[in-house]
């Protein structure tokens, strides 16, 4: 029986032993009622299971489907030959749209096919071995830029190629995998890449770094076996007016037809462009010194004839200076430094020349860096001064102050201005130099109880570089000096070259209620345009005219002339130079306005001048 | 040990031999809601034992030896020989509450000579697992908890805990055995197998799960139940227990049971919490497999228990409600198999539960279990 009737029994069975079969089959029945709905929800739950795992592998195929296609579309576009073979017998499986490409036929006629039912016997032969030998070895094999052995795209293609084994989950050899980059494009960039590095761009002439390798190059092989070379330096002279007046444009065309023409002349030798307007060239080995001067003199007549420029006419020169291996130096610095130095001899005896380097040289041109190197040292170590002169009306009464900038040098004593601001002129000191001395002459002119006026120097290169009117700006700011206190002193180098610039600068200067005036007038060009162009405050006659009043007839009619135009113009001048009672008495009577000069008082320290300051020296020591 | 086994009907009353030479010490009792909600059998008890610990529960159904009843209340009282036995409890202030309550309680149990704790919790309003890892965090994890939650039938609507005093809800009881001479053991196992898609727990808060598969979880069990059945959540919902996997405990075997619906977001409210993020896979059983994962409860406990016992044991039998529900009149084979399992010298007594106190296994630390059958037994060592 089974042991739930049988316990179904006990439970309908009373004390007595009486079976109650209402019950009983109450029991029963409500056995079944659960044996029912236990199979029910059974069932239901395995056909439910069944949907959902059907549901649940449905979804995984279609992921599955989903993620080959990806991967598919991404192999079948990827610009790369991919193609796969079966590791037993290179049998082709799989070959993307680049492998296509690549061996110039359908994918239909390779997949399952040997490489030698595909290719030409001898290639066929080569596949095959290089499969062999991946799947023998296990070791991925890698060609690196060979050309292309088969295909459409021509013989003219570099590859890479590569193939691998992919081994089976017990390890065994499943599938060679390759891939075919075609790799022309990247290889022709490098190259171009190496050519631009050790190229000017605007010539196509080798640069600074390749002439220095050429040079490295020659001189490990003269110290193998001596030979002698020269080491020429060129610098086109001009030709920096050419870019001023006719633009960069035209300059370049220029540069180019005269890299040209150096190229043309220096058969055999190695030219370079090593920057702005200069060019190097190296001589080829033991060549004479009259080859050489010959070479030189050829270049500056072939450069010194007209080049014909878009329309222009343009005339440039070139310099050239020569240095000598190994009688002018033994290493790539000293050749170069000599060729320098000869170079720049050959600029200052006029220009068009051709010079040899002459151990002179050198040592004027060490002195010259020397000098450059103390300077630079000198606004650091509170060399530089500020000298002031005084400035007066005709019957003596003192207006103002012109600042001097003087160097007082720990070894050397005073070095004179003429010596010192042109070496800083040219190598841009007089930027820092220039503000220095501003911002001493405001600060001192500020502190003096008289409001007098203070003259102070700006060099042409101020105008061309640096933020001039910011930093004066801020200087009268920091000094607290009333601009209308302020005299700037120009020359007219400041307007020639960007005369617009200039102009535009001095017109915002003039704005901020700061003087301009015109020094040393009737020297230089003394073009009457600049005159008209701009309404100075002021011209100053240069000395060498006062000097020579009593002396020269002619230059007392100058001074007369400078002074009825000055006039005319409404502007004051200041006669420099004054260091007579009868040069003073002569401007009074042609009725200039001011003078400057010994006899009003020579540059000196500001503690000289105190009285005319306003300042006691009392007040001074105790204030 | 001495054991009196004693019953009450509304016909007859208390009925039981008197058994025990000297009074008892604790008096175990479990009966329905009904049968316990108006503290009569409490006062009736206390008025018989006086001086002892009396500690009870509302179950799911009671078990004495063979039987399931619904209608009779069961009560062992127990007389140690050697063994001291300490009752506390406390009040659960709220769900949140769990962990603190547990650790509350442990203290008060804990001492040197602590040998083993058993448990009765409210079953609705606790957070059985935080209340065992508050125990356990004191006790340690090598120390023996097991026990039980309260039950109500398949109503799932209140549970009722007395501990010296009327019974009522929010109560959690401990007993705490002391001494070298008790014997504690136990066995924990279900029956269930899992089957169908692993599902993951897509939104959850809590032991609340909002979403599986992105799918409300009441969908899929109405499903599976069909609309009729489907009209008796949550207690049909206990025919299909979540297995969970845990990635952060993959070795842990957790089962969990359907507890309260939300027919307005058609949310589930399980046991225990499960974190968002686990995967679900919906469990089954038979009624074979069942009894026979009972028979393993008794065969784990039996073999736990040390020899060299004197005087009685007992074995305190914990099912889930979830299994009475599948198995209906077939219930009696679980017990049959248990009984099986732990022989003729054992007393056995128990209830039907909504929750299950022991560690998984024959070893390691107590976690709260649904749908198993759990065995503790009792006795202590001769002398």
């Amino acid at each position: 029986m089974h042991r739930l009737l049988a316990r179904q029994i006990r439970q309908a069975t009373d004390e007595s032993g009486q079976v109650d079969l209402t019950r009983l089959g109450e029991l029963v029945s409500a056995a079944y009622d659960e044996g029912d709905s236990d199979r029910r929800r059974t069932d239901r739950a395995i056909t439910l299971m069944i949907d959902e795992l059907e549901q649940t592998h449905q979804r995984a195929e279609q992921d599955l489907l989903r993620a080959r296609e990806f991967l598919d579309s991404i192999i079948e576009n990827i610009p790369i030959a991919v193609f796969a073979k079966d590791a037993k017998d290179s049998r082709y499986v799989l070959l993307n749209r680049a492998g296509e490409e690549y061996y110039g036929m359908p994918r239909e006629e390779m997949l399952g096919k040997i490489p030698e039912q595909i290719f030409p016997e001898g290639i066929a032969r080569v596949v095959s071995e290089q499969d062999r030998r991946v799947v023998d070895s296990g070791t991925p094999m890698f060609l690196e830029g060979h050309l292309l052995e088969v295909g459409v795209k021509g013989h003219d293609r570099v590859v890479n190629s590569r193939k691998l084994l992919i081994r089976d989950g017990n390890g065994a050899p499943q599938y060679l995998v390759g891939v075919i980059e075609d790799v022309t494009e990247r290889i022709t960039n490098q190259e171009r890449i190496s050519h631009l590095a050790h190229h000017d761009a605007l010539t196509d002439l080798p640069n600074r770094s390749a002439f220095n390798a050429e040079l490295s190059e020659r001189l490990e092989r003269a110290q193998k076996a001596p030979t002698s070379f020269a080491v020429l330096s060129l610098d086109l002279d001009r030709f920096k007016e050419v870019n001023d007046v006719f633009g960069h444009p035209v300059g370049d065309m220029l540069m180019r037809a005269a890299a040209e023409r150096l190229a043309a002349e220096s058969d055999g030798a190695f030219v370079a462009r090593i920057g702005g307007d200069e060019f190097m060239i190296l001589m080829p080995d033991d060549v004479c010194r009259e080859e050489v001067l010959g070479l030189g003199e050829r270049l500056v007549e072939a450069i010194g004839n007209e080049l014909a420029v878009d329309d222009y006419l343009s005339r440039v020169g070139l310099s050239v200076g020569i240095a000598l291996y190994p009688d002018d130096g033994a290493d790539a610095a000293t050749l170069l430094a000599n060729a320098d130095s000869a170079l720049y001899r050959a600029k200052r005896e006029g220009r068009g020349r051709v010079c040899f380097f002459e151990s002179e040289m050198d040592q004027e041109l060490r002195d010259r860096r020397l000098l450059v190197h103390d300077l630079r040292q000198a606004l650091e170590q509170n060399q530089l001064l500020v000298y002031f002169q005084p400035q007066a009306r005709m019957d003596g009464e003192v207006i103002g102050f012109e600042a001097l900038l003087r160097w007082n040098h720990p070894t050397r004593g005073f070095v004179p201005p003429d010596q010192f601001i042109p070496l800083a002129e040219e190598n841009g000191l007089i930027i820092e130099i220039g503000e220095w001395v501003l911002r001493e002459a405001c600060r001192e002119a500020a502190s003096w109880p008289r409001p007098l006026q203070v003259a102070v120097n700006l060099s042409p290169v101020q105008f061309q570089a640096g933020d001039l009117e910011g930093s004066i700006h801020q200087i009268l700011l920091e000094t607290g000096l009333a601009p209308t206190r302020l005299e700037v002193e120009i020359t007219e180098g400041v307007l020639i070259g960007d005369f617009t610039r200039a102009l535009n600068l001095l017109r915002r200067l003039k704005a901020l209620g700061i003087r301009i005036a015109m020094d040393d007038f009737g020297t230089g060009y003394s073009s009457l345009s600049y005159l008209q162009s701009f309404p100075f405050d002021k011209i100053k006659i240069d000395r060498s005219f006062i000097s020579n009043l009593e002396a020269s007839p002619q230059s007392a009619e100058i001074v007369r002339a400078v002074l009825s135009l000055a006039h005319a113009l409404n502007m004051p001048v200041v006669a420099e130079g004054v260091e007579t009672e009868a040069q003073r008495a002569f401007l009074a009577r042609e009725a200039c306005e001011e003078m400057q000069g010994y006899l009003i008082g020579r540059p000196d320290l500001i503690g000289r001048y105190l009285d005319l300051v306003g300042v006691t020296v009392e007040r001074r020591l105790y204030a | 040990m001495q054991i009196q086994y004693l019953h009450w009907n509304a016909a007859q009353g208390w009925r039981g031999a008197n058994a025990l030479r000297e009074p008892a010490q604790v008096v175990l009792y479990f009966g329905s809601r009904d049968g316990l909600a108006d503290g009569g059998r409490y006062r009736e008890l206390r008025g018989l034992y006086p001086d002892s610990h009396i500690v009870g529960c509302s179950t799911g159904g009671q078990i004495h030896g063979d039987d399931i009843s619904d209608e009779e209340i069961v009560a062992v009282a127990l007389r140690f020989a050697h063994t001291q036995v300490r009752l506390v409890h406390e009040t659960l202030e709220s769900r949140d509450a769990s962990r603190a309550c547990g650790v509350r309680l442990a203290r008060q149990v804990a001492a040197a000579d602590l040998a083993g704790v058993f448990v009765l919790s409210d079953g609705l309003n606790v957070n059985g697992n935080e209340l065992i890892a508050g125990i356990t965090e004191v006790l340690g994890p090598d120390l023996l908890v097991t026990g039980g939650l309260a039950g109500d039938g398949t109503r799932l609507e209140q549970t009722l805990v007395g501990a010296d005093g009327e019974p009522s809800p929010n109560r959690v009881a401990a007993i705490g055995f002391y001494g070298a001479s008790f014997r504690i053991a136990h066995g924990c196992a279900g029956g269930w197998d899992v089957f169908g898609p692993r599902r993951k727990v897509t939104k959850s808060n809590g032991s609340v799960v909002a979403e599986l598969d992105g799918e409300p979880p009441l969908d899929l069990y109405t499903r599976y139940l069909g609309e009729e059945e489907a009209a008796a959540m949550p207690s049909s919902g206990l025919a299909f227990p979540l297995r969970i996997h845990d990635e952060a405990e993959p070795d842990r075997q957790i089962v969990r049971s359907v507890f309260a619906v939300d027919h307005s977001t058609r949310a589930l409210t399980f046991a225990a919490d499960i974190p968002e993020g686990c995967t679900a896979q919906l469990m089954r059983a038979n009624f074979d497999s069942l009894a026979a994962g009972a028979g393993e409860a008794g065969r784990q406990a039996r073999n736990a228990l040390s020899g060299g016992i004197g005087g009685d044991k007992l074995a305190i039998l914990v099912s889930c409600t979830g299994r009475r529900k599948v198995m209906g009149q077939r219930t009696q084979d679980e017990l049959d198999a248990v009984a099986a399992e732990l022989g003729e010298d054992v007393v056995r007594i128990g209830f039907y539960s909504y929750g299950e106190i022991a560690p998984p296994a024959a070893s390691g630390r107590s976690e709260l279990h649904n749908q198993t059958m759990t065995v503790t037994m009792i006795a202590e060592a001769a002398v």
